[in-house]
């Protein structure tokens, strides 16, 4: 595959960021909902027993009550007793008393209530047993009293049941209130948070635009964000700084070759009668100074990919055409079959002087290695990118190599052997200048030569 | 009276060797060797062109220029740095300089920028659609050559290159300037593409019967159409 273009960062920063500042809101949320669910269910637990409780003291209450009128006057006692107390009950009350055969001697039931059997003769509460009536909870104590004297005395459960209906839907609220308030103290605090995250990912994209300077403003806050900044800060102040030193490191080894070579030429003018000499020491000099150039302007395009400063828009077109416009020439001097195809106005983001010297090294290579006859095609045509192709039908690439043409000092064997000058420069600045350009650079398969395609991110409108 | 340019220049060597140049051609040399006395004397003396490097003591010559230029000098600026690859010619003449010269140079194309640079200054901005060099004619608006009164079909950019030769006829041409400012390229393309667009030119004018381009001895070409006076 061909070198890819760096892959961009995702379009759409801030639709993550708004997930992020949910979830964390929901996760909030739940955790404070199941905490509080979990402390509300236990008082729950604890409301319903101590009061089912109370009941039940209040019934052994009324049983002791009874008993003790059964110690002194039997069934005679307890029949009015329970009399008395039906007519003055509230409701919360139940008693009943049957003689031998069931008839009904006091009480405030018509009847046995059905599915309920007597258990044991005395008046102690236990074994209590929680029934339905009517409709209605009660705790009651059935028995049968020496002779055959069935007894039912009960403590209804419906208040009870009504605190704990009450209880259940104010805890539904305050659960409910819960939920809401801790998922919006979550969205606060995750705002925040990706608030200053935020600051960082703005800066990274400042940064990655171009602008190696930029900084946060302001001072560091005295926590964890504020340790990530000055991390932050002082990495780029390192990039930064490397940078700066390639760039100098580069001018200091120009200035430090050329200002030598141009005293050595100065004093090649002044040789006389060596024409020949003087002219190719000219020659070989003006070819390292090429070479030399080369590679700083590779590493040059190297160290800026991925950084969009500098690009401006371009018309790749024109660019192309004043291209072909220079090396048609040449290629019908050679005689090959030259032929364009420029679709007009296609712009990239871009280096003027860079796409030029491109396209000048694509054809410049291809007119060197055809031979009389060969086609040489340039077409520049828009598809989901600009595709920038140069076409010709000449030795193509010898056999296995691939990609490692686009590697500096790459040459073949056989150019060696035919006496083709060239240092592999030429094909490895093109792909440090797509490099530059974020564009893709391939070499498609085709049946003769070599085809050099280049597709272009398009500039944005 | 004679011209007068100013050489900023740390070299020693080189500033000897600029200075050569342009006693060569006829004017009065000041040497400078530092940016801030460059600067300086670019306001104290009225100088026609001022050569500047860029990486001298004090600073980059192509920053300076803002201040040569706030000095009130009306000099055109003529780079002549070591920082030489396409990418500063660019950077310098964005930023102002009239021309760029990357070191080493050879002695012809200073020489031959200098020339240009002199007769820029000087030249009369013609709205005379007419350019006449005896039998060779050049009609601007109408973007056509005749030689002879006989029609000589050119291409645009074969025609753009008579007109640069013929702005400096006379002179010698370098190829370098001629991609400069002939195609707007600041990079060396190795082979020698302008040689081909030239001869095409010379041979349409040839046939026409003009012998205008000739080869110039070095580096470049001369555009002479008219034989020199009294041979």
């Amino acid at each position: 595959m061909p070198p890819a273009a760096p892959s961009g960062r995702p379009a759409d920063e801030r639709p993550i960021r708004a997930r992020v500042t949910l979830r964390l809101a929901a996760i909030m949320a739940a955790g404070a909902a199941l905490l509080s669910l979990l402390a509300m269910g236990l008082q729950y637990r604890l409301v319903d027993l101590r009061m089912t409780e109370a009941q039940r003291t209040l019934l052994a209450a009324d049983l002791d009550g009874l008993a003790a009128l059964y110690e002194q006057r039997r069934i005679i006692a307890l029949r009015e007793a329970i009399n008395y107390r039906s007519a003055t009950s509230g409701g919360e009350e139940m008693f009943l008393l049957l003689d031998r055969r069931g008839e009904v001697l006091a009480g405030t039931l018509p009847s046995w209530p059905e599915g309920l059997d007597a258990q044991g003769q005395g008046f102690t509460v236990d074994p209590a047993r929680e029934i339905l009536v009517n409709g209605q909870p009660w705790l009651m104590v059935a028995r049968e009293l020496p002779g055959g004297f069935p007894l039912l005395v009960g403590r209804s459960l419906a208040p009870v049941d009504q605190t704990l209906a009450a209880l259940r839907h104010g805890m539904l609220g305050l659960l409910v209130a819960i939920a809401l308030a801790a998922a919006g103290v979550g969205w606060l605090a995750a705002r925040q948070v990706m608030g200053r995250i935020g600051r960082l990912n703005d800066l990274a994209d400042r940064v990655a635009a171009g602008d190696l300077d930029a900084r946060l403003p302001g001072p560091r806050s005295p926590d964890e964000f504020g340790l990530l900044e000055r991390h932050v800060h002082q990495m780029l102040d390192r990039i930064a700084n490397l940078n700066r030193a390639t760039h100098r490191l580069s001018d200091t080894i120009a200035h430090e070759m050329r200002t030598p070579l141009n005293r050595m030429l100065g004093r090649l003018d002044r040789i006389e009668g060596q024409e020949e000499v003087v002219r190719e020491a000219r020659a070989e000099m003006r070819q390292a100074i090429r070479v030399f150039d080369s590679l700083l302007d590779i590493s040059r395009a190297e160290a800026d990919q991925g950084i969009g400063g500098g690009l401006v828009p371009v018309d790749l077109s024109q660019v192309a055409g004043e291209m072909w416009e220079l090396y048609e020439a040449p290629a019908e001097e050679k005689g090959l079959i030259p032929r364009a195809e420029i679709a007009p106005g296609l712009r990239v983001l871009g280096d003027r002087n860079l796409i030029a010297q491109m396209v000048a090294n694509l054809l410049d290579n291809a007119i060197k290695y055809c031979a009389p006859g060969d086609s040489l095609t340039l077409t520049l045509f828009a598809a989901d990118r600009h595709v920038l192709r140069v076409a010709d039908t000449g030795p193509g690439l010898p056999e296995g190599m691939g990609e490692e043409v686009f590697e500096r000092f790459t040459r073949a064997e056989r150019d060696r052997a035919r006496g083709i000058k060239g240092h592999g420069l030429g094909l490895a600045l093109v792909r440090a200048i797509a490099l530059r350009h974020g564009a893709r650079l391939s070499l498609p398969r085709t049946d003769r030569g070599l085809t050099v395609e280049i597709a272009w991110p398009r500039a944005p409108a | 009276m004679t011209d007068r340019i100013l050489i900023v220049e740390d070299d020693a060597e080189i500033a000897a060797a600029v200075t050569r140049e342009v006693e060569a051609l006829g004017c009065a040399s000041v040497h400078r060797d530092t940016l801030e006395s460059g600067i300086a004397e670019a306001a104290a003396g009225d100088y026609r062109v001022i050569v500047l490097d860029r990486m001298l003591p004090g600073g980059d010559g192509v920053e300076g220029m803002a201040r040569i230029r706030a000095g009130g000098s009306r000099a055109l600026i003529l780079i002549l740095s070591a920082l030489g690859r396409a990418a500063n010619r660019v950077e310098g003449l964005e930023k102002g300089a009239d021309d760029y010269l990357p070191k080493p140079f050879e002695a012809e194309e200073l020489r031959a920028r200098l020339r240009a640079l002199l007769r820029r200054g000087t030249m009369q901005v013609l709205d005379n659609d007419l350019m006449a060099f005896g039998e060779l004619e050049i009609r601007l608006k109408a973007r056509t050559v005749h030689v002879r009164r006989a029609h000589v079909a050119v291409s645009p950019k074969e025609f753009e290159l008579l007109i640069y030769f013929a702005r400096n006829a006379g002179q010698v041409v370098t190829r370098m300037q001629l991609l400069e400012n002939v195609w707007n390229l600041h990079f060396d393309p190795g082979t020698n593409v302008v040689d081909v667009h030239v001869g095409r030119l010379r041979r349409k004018l040839e046939e026409a019967g003009s012998q205008a381009i000739q080869t110039a001895r070095g580096e470049g070409y001369i555009f002479a159409p008219l034989p020199p006076a009294g041979v």
